[in-house]
């Protein structure tokens, strides 16, 4: 019958610079796909102590069943791997037209492994792999890297690639592609320390399904649901569909829980001066989508840099606008705009080196650190822009923020870690885990660490529970993170669950590949693979102490509209108790062999 | 009735769901180079569209270069007669917009769906619609 799936995955040996197709067994199937698939090769092949940066990681890029369909919504590629960041395992995603053309390869994804010999550019043409010199591109920014591959493997490839971060094993660094990011844990480092700058995708295959007429009928009723959304004003992904992902910024300062000057204040003043709706007032703007996306919300700006020369940028999106923006008092979208450009061309996260440099600033104005030539003041642009070019380069003050922001703070003492807005390492998202208390539950139990893709956030920011309460919070955290791990095995964009039904994703399912699961079945793959992340995670050291948040969290927000929430020890305590027994684990956050027995896994 | 397009790119997000639809359509199946269709990204710049533009196009080239006369004209619509092509390549040099490109051993090329083109229902912004006068 036929399928959207290949059932088979090429293994690159980066040592060997040879590529070799393996197939999909019998194990790996009930995974489904993306991040299905990339846990569990991952947790299989790779011993959990390893040190990521060693060629014993292994970087599993993969797609889902719906990836290269004629589904809305499902563009992105999956790439799971050892965070150099947080030491835990890692999934991170990047949308645009990648995904797709790997399917077009005739894979579901490959294997990276090892280290090459020399810093090589890898091509996958249909299922073959060569290397190619990288010299010509070392040390150029990751959009420039990509230009080259086009040159030289022909304008129709699909890239991704590192920047100077990735080379140098910034501990954030990411993997770019055509703008869209691998973002979050440090997958850059990895793709760096096996010495591949980049790779490009050309594909001659088509994607099929197992149902054609099945599928048709899922996607016209899916694409109706996902314009009636983009046709509502206030749907959040309406919202970001006329004016992109920081459309919704208002409506955040408004509630009092804006992120705001490394997390002290709920609200950002000058919030209006860098949201959505600015940037495409102000500026000339063009909306981009993902691969067959109805709701584009990439949002293409031309501007004028500070030295009045023509640019233009996608973004920034709401979470940089958080991270190079309110945290860092910044109401200057230029500096906004150029900061976003820096990570993207040195190919860093933007949400860990925004969260970073917060913490540098206010360590400054604390008199604990300071540099030679950058006054570190917050809303500062030359601070802000010097700052991300040393992390960059690795130079000075930017070296200690490499490493990530709790290890900056372990390494400079004082008492800093406290004012550190991390999770395992991995800086916070845009929101107030003090004010969200399904949000804290979600940072600090998170498997990759300060994850805003598997927390109540629409629900808490909407009204539509009680952001305030801790109350139930621990099995619908659990829920979300279950359910979100699942629709990323199809590799589904974040936002699409937020207006599709969840019978949707069943339905997809067996059209494409003709596999029947219920809703219910479905989402326990998704629990599956939460717990052999979480397995792997206890093996790399982890244990409840990880699953906390930094005191900041424990202080009363400043400021009028946010009213003096905060997170209080006993009840988040609680909270957490509550959420390991409704996972199923032992009170120090490791499951029971009931758990694992239930879940198939041992 | 002709191949008559109108595009406002400007309204053009460049998902490729003109290209997704068409592929499905001639074939059943995904391939962007299956399209008849091609949206060509110019950032920060608007797109380029390469299709069959018959108003627009001088002439038509493509029917005159044909060595076996497997291209033909009627009502407005150019059309490729896929058992008479050779596949000597001769139409896709000759055509000014390269909206005919060579799938396995034949040229091929838009044929505005009897009237009803998939490219047109496919585009969620309404970028691409049927023209005319």
């Amino acid at each position: 019958m036929a399928s959207s799936m290949f059932d088979t995955l090429v293994r690159i040996d980066c040592t060997g610079r040879k590529g070799a197709a393996v197939s999909v067994g019998a194990d790996l199937a009930p995974f489904i796909g993306g991040m299905g698939y990339g846990t569990k090769i991952l947790v299989d092949e790779v011993d959990p102590g390893i040190d990521p940066l060693s060629e014993n990681n292994k970087i599993v890029l993969t797609t889902g069943p719906l990836t290269g369909t004629t589904a809305p919504m499902f563009p992105q590629a999956c790439i799971v791997t050892k965070s150099p960041l947080t030491g835990t395992i890692l999934n991170c995603y990047a949308g645009g037209f990648l995904g797709a053309e790997i399917k077009f390869c005739g894979i579901d994804g490959v294997i990276l492994e090892g280290r090459a010999p020399d810093w090589s550019l890898v091509l996958v043409e249909d299922g073959r792999v060569s290397f190619h010199d990288a010299r010509p591109v070392m040390g150029k920014g990751t959009a420039e890297t990509e230009r080259y591959m086009k040159e030289q493997f022909g304008p129709e490839v699909k890239t991704l690639s590192i920047g100077r971060a990735g080379e140098k094993s910034v501990a954030m660094a990411s993997i770019f592609s055509e703008t869209r990011t691998f973002g979050r844990g440090g997958a850059g480092a990895v793709l760096g320390s096996k010495r591949i700058k980049g790779m490009a995708f050309r594909g001659t295959r088509a994607v099929d399904v197992a149902d054609r007429k099945a599928f048709a009928d899922v996607t016209a009723r899916n694409i109706d649901v996902i314009k009636a959304a983009c046709r509502e004003e206030f749907n959040l992904v309406g919202m970001f569909s006329r004016a992109g992902t920081g459309a919704g910024m208002g409506l955040v300062n408004r509630r009092g829980a804006l992120a705001t000057k490394n997390h002290i204040y709920g609200v950002f003043p000058e919030g209006a001066e860098i949201d959505g709706w600015a940037y495409a007032k102000k500026y000339y703007t063009r909306a981009i989508s993902c691969f067959g996306c109805p709701v584009h919300c990439g949002m293409l700006h031309k501007f004028k840099k500070r030295d009045n020369s023509d640019s233009w940028l996608r973004g920034p999106e709401y979470e940089t606008m958080f991270s190079l923006g309110s945290e860092l008092v910044n109401k200057d979208p230029v500096t906004l705009a150029e900061a976003n450009q820096l990570c993207e061309d040195y190919g860093m996260d933007t949400l860990t080196v925004g969260v970073s440099i917060a913490w540098a600033f206010e360590m400054a104005e604390k008199g604990i650190l300071k540099d030679p030539e950058l006054s570190l003041a917050f809303g500062d642009s030359d601070s802000i822009l010097g700052l991300i070019r040393k992390i960059g380069e690795r130079e000075g003050l930017g070296d200690l923020l490499a490493g990530g922001p709790k290890v900056a703070a372990e390494k400079t003492g004082k008492g800093s870690i406290a004012a550190a807005m991390q999770v395992k390492n991995s800086g916070f998202a845009a929101w107030m885990p003090q004010m969200m208390k399904g949000v804290a539950l979600a940072f600090a139990t998170s498997n990759r660490g300060a994850c805003h893709k598997r927390a109540p956030i629409g629900d808490e920011i909407m009204g539509r529970i009680d952001m305030d309460s801790y109350q139930g919070k621990a099995p619908l955290v659990r829920e979300i993170q279950d359910t979100v791990n699942a629709i990323f095995t199809l590799v589904a964009c974040r936002f699409h669950e937020f207006v599709a039904p969840k019978e949707t994703y069943p339905q997809f399912l067996e059209a494409a590949t003709g596999a029947k699961l219920t809703l219910e079945q479905f989402i326990r793959v998704g629990e599956r693979i939460w717990n052999l992340e979480r397995l792997f995670n206890i093996g790399a050291g982890m244990s409840r102490k990880d699953d906390n948040l930094p005191d900041r969290c424990f202080e009363p927000i400043k400021g009028e509209a946010s009213k003096g929430a905060s997170l209080n020890h006993e009840d988040f305590d609680k909270m957490l108790d509550e959420y390991y027994a409704v996972r199923g684990w032992t009170r120090e956050g490791v499951p029971t062999p009931a758990t694992l027995k239930r879940l198939g896994i041992g | 009735m002709g191949t008559a397009f109108r595009f406002d790119f400007e309204k053009c997000t460049e998902c490729k769901r003109c290209m997704i639809g068409c592929s499905v359509e001639k074939t059943g199946l995904v391939q962007l180079l299956d399209s008849r269709i091609t949206i060509e990204r110019n950032w920060p710049e608007l797109p380029e569209i390469r299709v069959c533009l018959f108003d627009a196009c001088d002439g038509h080239p493509c029917i005159a270069a044909c060595p076996v006369e497997s291209i033909s004209e009627k009502d407005g619509l150019v059309l490729i007669d896929a058992e008479a092509c050779t596949g000597c390549e001769a139409c896709i040099d000759a055509c000014p917009f390269h909206a005919i490109r060579m799938r396995g051993e034949v040229a091929v090329k838009c044929d505005f769906c009897a009237g009803d083109p998939e490219c047109v229902k496919a585009c969620v912004t309404v970028a691409i619609a049927k023209g005319g006068a």
